[in-house]
């Protein structure tokens, strides 16, 4: 009991860090560029360097803002059926269920599909665009937070796959053909799940501190 | 409350939930980004269990009620989830009928029934394999979103087809209870505490 207590003593939060799935403690991982560090007892995964992650996350973040833009401004799907024909366009997929009178689930949707993935962009620009040029920032920390703890709650894949089964469905009542707006949301999709894929939190925040001192 | 030897716990230091840095729980407060430190998550079962039994119960009427109306010449026709898949079947559309019945009905309740067991294997004395439930709970959060397809596609039929008096798709309640669905589930897992279950397993081995 003595040695260990002896042992635990040189143990500080300089040196150590904790598996956030099984709170073991281990000694902080040195990762190079490529390599990644997982938990020796249940694998999770502690941190790790993508080869140039901040550059790659800001690049997918630039080019993901493009494509979000054109996704807003085209037509999504369109739809005739003898000889009527019907353009629906992103933002519609919220709004018309608000003008079915359900607020809450037109909000739920706007915030998965629109709201929350620009937000999610945004916050990875503010983040990595300093931290890429070597510049000052004071909202690093901010950007941090918002894009690690609302990540989860982006759905613009699910709602890829739920555009490709509205088609099947309805297919057999029209004809249905997408949009410019459907294949510019797939590649801002695609954009937006490599940008966020650079990014590890662990280096994140061992670069925020690096930039404030 | 002792927590085994070899965890951050057992020298009184928490990873902060927000920037991942070690700290001294009795700071109170993350010394890198302020955020509030704590040993485990607080309440972390009730938290859980709690959403867990308001998914329950909004589960009924997701798949009771209808989630979609198809308005064709004047006569309505509204179709419940499960209604959407046979639909699909008759349409000969196996693949898209599959993801559907994956997503909308096997998803939702493998989850309940993984997220129950997790808990439960939090609270009982001797809990089995903590590897096993690590697993179940990364399945868990990997699956969680996915079963918005389904709510998806109610808003992009509704917002396209609407040609009025001729043939329009309106939502159902249930489009709006299953959305309930998925957001309590991924409520519940994110604040469910896996450390929970490696801190009962580590008290029995030693």
């Amino acid at each position: 009991m003595n040695d260990r207590r002896a042992s635990m003593t040189e143990i500080s939060k300089q040196t150590h860090t904790a598996c956030e799935e099984c709170d073991l403690l281990v000694a902080v991982p040195e990762v190079r560029e490529g390599e990644r560090a997982e938990c020796p007892r249940c694998g999770h995964l502690l941190t790790q360097r993508p080869r140039q992650g901040f550059e790659r996350a800001l690049s997918f973040a630039l080019a993901g803002c493009v494509f979000f833009v054109i996704s807003l401004s085209f037509p999504f799907l369109s739809f005739s059926s003898s000889g009527i024909e019907n353009v629906m366009t992103l933002p519609e997929a919220s709004i018309a269920i608000y003008r079915q009178h359900d607020a809450i689930l037109a909000a739920i949707v706007f915030v998965a599909i629109i709201a929350l993935p620009i937000a999610l962009l945004v916050a990875v620009i503010a983040l990595t665009f300093p931290l890429v040029q070597g510049l000052r920032a004071s909202w690093l920390p901010q950007a941090a937070k918002l894009m690690f703890q609302l990540n989860n709650w982006a759905m613009v894949e699910v709602f890829v796959i739920g555009a490709i089964v509205s088609l099947v469905k309805i297919a057999h009542l029209a004809t249905v053909v997408l949009g410019l707006s459907f294949w510019a949301y797939i590649i801002f999709a695609i954009c937006l799940t490599a940008a966020i894929s650079g990014l590890d939190r662990m280096q994140v925040w061992l670069a925020i501190e690096a930039n404030r001192t | 409350m002792s927590y085994p030897a070899n965890t951050a716990a057992a020298q009184g230091l928490a990873l902060c939930h927000v920037c991942c840095h070690l700290d001294h729980v009795e700071r109170h407060q993350c010394s890198r980004c302020g955020a509030e430190l704590h040993l485990r998550h607080p309440d972390s079962l009730q938290r859980t269990m709690a959403l867990l039994i308001t998914a329950v119960i909004l589960y009924i009427p997701a798949n009771v009620l209808p989630i979609m109306d198809t308005v064709q010449l004047g006569g309505g026709e509204p179709s419940t989830i499960l209604g959407g898949v046979l639909l699909l079947i008759k349409l000969d559309s196996y693949p898209v009928a599959a993801v559907i019945f994956i997503a909308s009905v096997m998803v939702p309740i493998a989850k309940l029934l993984a997220m129950f067991y997790l808990v439960w294997s939090a609270r009982r004395r001797n809990p089995g394999s903590p590897m096993q439930c690590t697993k179940i709970y990364r399945m868990t959060e990997l699956v969680g979103k996915w079963s918005m397809v389904d709510v998806f596609v109610v808003s992009i039929l509704v917002a396209l087809i609407q040609l009025g008096g001729l043939l329009s798709i309106l939502p159902g309640p249930a489009a709006l209870a299953f959305a309930g669905v998925v957001v309590c589930t991924m409520l519940a897992a994110h604040g469910f505490d896996t450390r929970l279950i490696w801190d009962r397993a580590r008290e029995n081995n030693d």
